[in-house]
């Protein structure tokens, strides 16, 4: 490739060429394994039909199904609008914590930051199964009844997971508990990263803790808040493990927890209990569908947490 | 003035230390419960499941260490996760690096390309990749799960590490070129050390789903001497019936493993952060 | 061999073994995968061309299809089929006679019951309905729950409860044909009384049933804080430990009616098309179908799984045993939407649980049955 012509700059910017040799790895490994494969199956979302021998090409037949046939316009529409319910309280509640917890536990004069710190992170490094039996089993009028009745807290005792009305919001809390750990690890990192000097300026002009965590902090964070928020994002619409943990592949109480990872996984992967026939077709539609919507959040979050220095 | 200007500081810090213990506490009984029916039988878990057992039961426990069977399942996913993790890490942080100095607009599309396998679920996929672990005869090694665990870390990897390293000064980088430095070397001696708490982001955030995945192991993987501790875990599990003291027993010692990763890697921030605290 | 069995490894190991003593130089692995896992891992396995000789297949629609889609071998030709009685064969035969896989074992349904409980509250095993839950209520005021199923896992209530008593109220075979083909409606008088006698069992089921999952109804029966478990014949096993004298009964009908069992075709085995063994695999399943070797099958077939082969089998486990004998001078059926209404799986299964909750009355969950039948196109 042709040389930059070299003006103010005393150095020659590397072609093309140079840089794609340090992608070379990532994007091989990335493209044979994930891309390729991701793709060819998105194709699937223009086809009916179970193997290769009976497949048929529909154009935007499964799209048109999704929103017009009966049942499922209903699960699919339940199942987004329940996504976002689960995405809403994560952000607040799960990364409104996190840092809030990083916060607390930056703040140099805190006894005990990293006994909270790893305590935090615990429950992330369990696996699903596990947090889902021991909720389970804390929210279980049957086995917690009692304790809570000998405190005195007998109100609290509500088949909370088996009611439609409050399933959703608790396995979305559910998953906060658990996932905690990763953003307040994030928001930690972020926050040890602001230069000391701002702080000791801020410190010295007399400013409140408040006014230093909005005027300073938050703002030189917003790249890793946007980050997170993405994260988070992308997580939530492909969530599938939780409900599977907490609950049941379909969602239950009567469809209520059913998120757009487990409508997926009903449709495209395990097919219903106890049919237990797929529809690849169907299922790459809806994940085609969570992939626009997917992008079209992400990108105005990535433009507008850009960090300027 | 330093006076009320401290006791300010003594009720925030008390105010702080009240959410922490509350949230500890939360986060503290579950664990407890999930140790203390560890130690019991089947059964007795819902005599009383929040009392500590009436008699410690550490059969569970002691058959993980006895079935060999475990032991190989721990050994395969240290193997898979650790090699996974290194590869992320490396692969990652040189395409990183690529694509934050290179400023050319078809460098913003490799970008977009490589985060866009974040939000697809890989498992559509499942059939075609199958095809291809297959097709390297990779099928029923452990072997058969790294390319898959690195392909999905890459987008992360790539999303996390291209934000940090855009957020290095500049001029630590021009002051090496005008010192006559490659760019290879700004990479190894620059670039990865201001990066260690980014890296460490990276891996501890792909260190939970690899470690705790269930899915690929599942399809790929048939022979016992292959399986990972997670598949191995769902040996335990019958169709109408589960021992569910012995699954507490060995996804607890499954979380142990984690947890001092977790410690391990997290030091690299403390490091990391103070060499890269300096800003010109 | 793949099979969704995990529980059952050291018990067919040994049938293997067993076989392996009539055919020396062919051996058979059993890999069995997680059970909420085994369909769509052996799909993806098939449709990758990595799957098992030999895989246990599930009956009705689920086999059906598989065997449409080119994966199970043929099987019509196996002697020793006509040992298996016709309707024992039509769970895994496809509509035009072609079977598919050989019939390996069925699964009954009925009431666990803790005989303690029931003398310390005087009450007797009921013989109708209405006495059921008279019993019920006896308990219920001598302290103890009377029921220990739970909504929370969803499949439970329908599979083991619903259709387990279903066949008390609509008949048996002969009549869910009727039911099949629109003769009889989704929402007749007996299908409301059906709903009703859910609605009616509910308050007997534990505070807060809705969060109580499959698991915690074993458990409550198991630690004896619940008197009766309706459930299905594959748990007999479990309760060996049992501190306390059990038993079965089945599920009564109301007063007028005759008692039906659901004895359900459950498990069959079949050989996969592409396999590079086929005559080895064909001799392991006529062997499936010959006296000697059903016999030595159903030796180890687990717990409350009954052999289906047309011969008289004695079982060990005293409570399985009882439990078939159940069967003796009744009409039995598959649940009922097995054969053919799979597609109201859902439907039925929502309506139950809606009643149970009290959200709906009989009559609404019956009609939204019959509403879903109708949107089927048929």
């Amino acid at each position: 490739m042709k040389l930059k012509k070299q003006n103010k700059h005393l150095s020659v910017e590397p072609s093309g060429w140079y840089w794609i040799l340090y992608i070379l790895p990532a994007l091989l490994i990335y493209t044979t394994f994930m891309a390729f494969p991701l793709l060819d199956s998105i194709r699937l979302s223009l086809y009916t039909g179970n193997t290769d021998a009976t497949r048929e090409f529909i154009a935007f037949g499964n799209f048109k199904k999704l929103f017009t046939d009966e049942t499922l316009s209903i699960r699919y529409g339940g199942a987004f609008l329940h996504t976002v319910i689960f995405f809403l309280i994560n952000m607040i509640i799960q990364n409104g914590l996190g840092i809030l917890f990083a916060v607390i536990i930056t703040t140099k004069t805190m006894k005990a930051r990293s006994f909270y710190q790893t305590v935090i992170f615990v429950p992330t490094t369990f696996a699903v199964l596990v947090t889902g039996y021991l909720w389970k089993l804390l929210l279980n009028p049957v086995w917690s009844g009692d304790a809570l009745t000998k405190l005195g807290l007998g109100f609290l005792s509500q088949p909370w997971l088996g009611s439609t009305q409050t399933a959703l919001v608790v396995v979305s809390l559910i998953s906060c508990w658990q996932w905690m750990g990763i953003p307040t690890m994030m928001f930690v990192a972020a926050l040890k990263n602001i230069p000391q000097d701002c702080l000791e300026v801020a410190a010295i002009e007399g400013a409140s803790a408040w006014q230093t965590f909005t005027k300073i902090k938050l703002p030189l964070i917003k790249p890793v808040i946007g980050m997170v928020t993405i994260l988070t994002f992308v997580n939530n619409f492909n969530a599938f493990d939780i409900i599977f943990a907490t609950e049941t592949v379909n969602g239950a109480p009567n469809y209520a927890t059913d998120l757009l990872g487990t409508l997926f996984y009903r449709t495209g992967i395990a097919g219903e209990h106890p049919v237990a026939i797929a529809d690849p077709g169907l299922g790459a539609a809806i994940a085609t569908i969570t992939f626009i919507v997917l992008l079209i959040g992400v990108i105005p979050v990535l433009k507008l947490t850009r960090g300027d220095n | 003035m330093a006076q009320s200007g401290s006791l300010k500081k003594q009720n925030r810090h008390i105010f702080y230390h009240f959410i922490m213990i509350v949230w500890s506490f939360i986060v503290l009984f579950p664990i407890y419960v999930l140790l203390i029916n560890s130690f019991k039988t089947r059964l007795s878990i819902y005599i009383n499941p929040f009392g500590l057992p009436s008699k410690f039961n550490f059969s569970n426990y002691t058959t993980v260490f006895k079935d060999s069977d475990f032991l190989i399942y721990f050994k395969n996913s240290f193997i898979v996760v650790l090699l996974s993790l290194l590869l992320v890490i490396i692969f990652s942080s040189l395409a990183a690096y690529a694509l934050a100095f290179w400023k050319k607009r078809n460098s913003k599309i490799i970008f977009f390309f490589m985060i866009a396998g974040m939000m697809l679920p890989i498992k559509i996929a499942s059939i075609r990749i199958l095809e291809i672990i297959k097709a390297l005869s990779l099928l029923n090694t452990i072997w058969s799960l790294i390319p898959i665990y690195v392909a999905m870390g890459i987008p992360i990897g790539i999303f996390i590490l291209t934000e940090f390293i855009r957020e290095i000064p500049k001029e630590l980088s021009q002051a090496a070129i005008m010192d006559g430095s490659s760019r290879f070397r700004i990479f190894t001696h620059i670039i990865v050390p201001l990066t260690k708490p980014a890296l460490s982001t990276v891996a501890i955030y792909n260190l939970i789903p690899f470690w705790n995945d269930l899915w690929f192991p599942l399809i790929f993987i048939n022979d016992e001497k292959s399986k990972t501790l997670l598949l191995g875990v769902t040996r335990l599990f019958g169709q109408y019936q589960t021992d569910w003291s012995k699954v507490l027993a060995v996804l607890t010692l499954s979380a142990i493993p984690v947890l001092f990763l977790y410690l391990a890697m997290a030091r690299q921030f403390i490091e990391g952060v103070t060499a890269g605290a300096v800003k010109g | 061999m793949g099979s969704w069995r995990a529980d059952d490894v050291t018990a067919m190991n040994n049938l293997l073994d067993a076989y392996s003593k009539v055919a020396p130089d062919v051996e058979i692995d059993f890999k069995p995968t997680n059970p909420a896992d085994y369909n769509t891992t052996l799909r993806l396995q098939l449709d990758s061309a990595t799957g098992p000789d030999l895989m246990y297949a599930r009956s009705y629609a689920p086999g059906i299809e598989l065997f449409e889609s080119g994966y199970f071998a043929d099987c019509s030709d196996i002697e020793g089929l006509s040992n298996f009685t016709e309707s024992n064969k039509a769970p895994w035969m496809t509509s035009d006679g072609k079977m598919f896989a050989i019939p390996f074992a069925a699964v009954s349904h009925a009431v666990y019951y803790n005989k303690d409980l029931f003398k310390k509250a005087n009450v007797n095993v009921p013989n109708t309905w209405e006495e059921f839950l008279t019993v019920c209520a006896k308990l219920q005021s001598s302290g103890t729950t009377p029921l220990s199923n739970g909504l929370a896992d969803e499949w439970d209530i329908l599979e083991t409860f619903f259709f387990g008593a279903l066949p008390n109220y609509v008949g048996g075979a002969s009549q869910r044909v009727k039911y099949e083909s629109g003769e009889l409606k989704l929402n007749d008088a007996n299908f409301v009384k059906a709903y009703t006698a859910m609605k009616d069992v509910a308050k007997y089921c534990p505070n807060g049933f809705e969060s109580v999952t499959y698991n915690d109804s074993q458990a409550l029966f198991a630690t004896g804080k619940a008197a009766m478990f309706i459930d299905g014949s594959w748990t007999v096993g479990t309760y060996g430990e049992a501190t306390f004298d059990w038993g079965v009964f089945a599920i009564p009908a109301p007063k007028g009616n005759k008692t039906a069992i659901c004895f359900h075709p459950d498990m069959a085995i079949t050989m996969n098309t592409t396999t590079e063994y086929p005559a080895e695999a064909k001799a392991f399943l006529s062997w499936l179908c010959t006296v000697e070797g059903a016999t030595t099958a159903s030796k180890y077939l687990p717990a409350g799984f009954f052999p289906m082969i047309n011969v008289p089998i004695s079982i060990e486990l005293k409570q399985a045993n009882e439990f078939l004998a159940l069967n003796n001078g009744k009409e039995t059926d598959a649940r009922f939407v097995w054969p053919l209404l799979l597609d109201l799986y859902s439907p039925m299964d929502q309506a139950v649980i809606k009643v149970m909750k009290g959200a709906i009355t009989p009559t609404q969950a019956a009609n939204d049955v019959q509403k879903a039948y109708d949107n089927l196109d048929l």
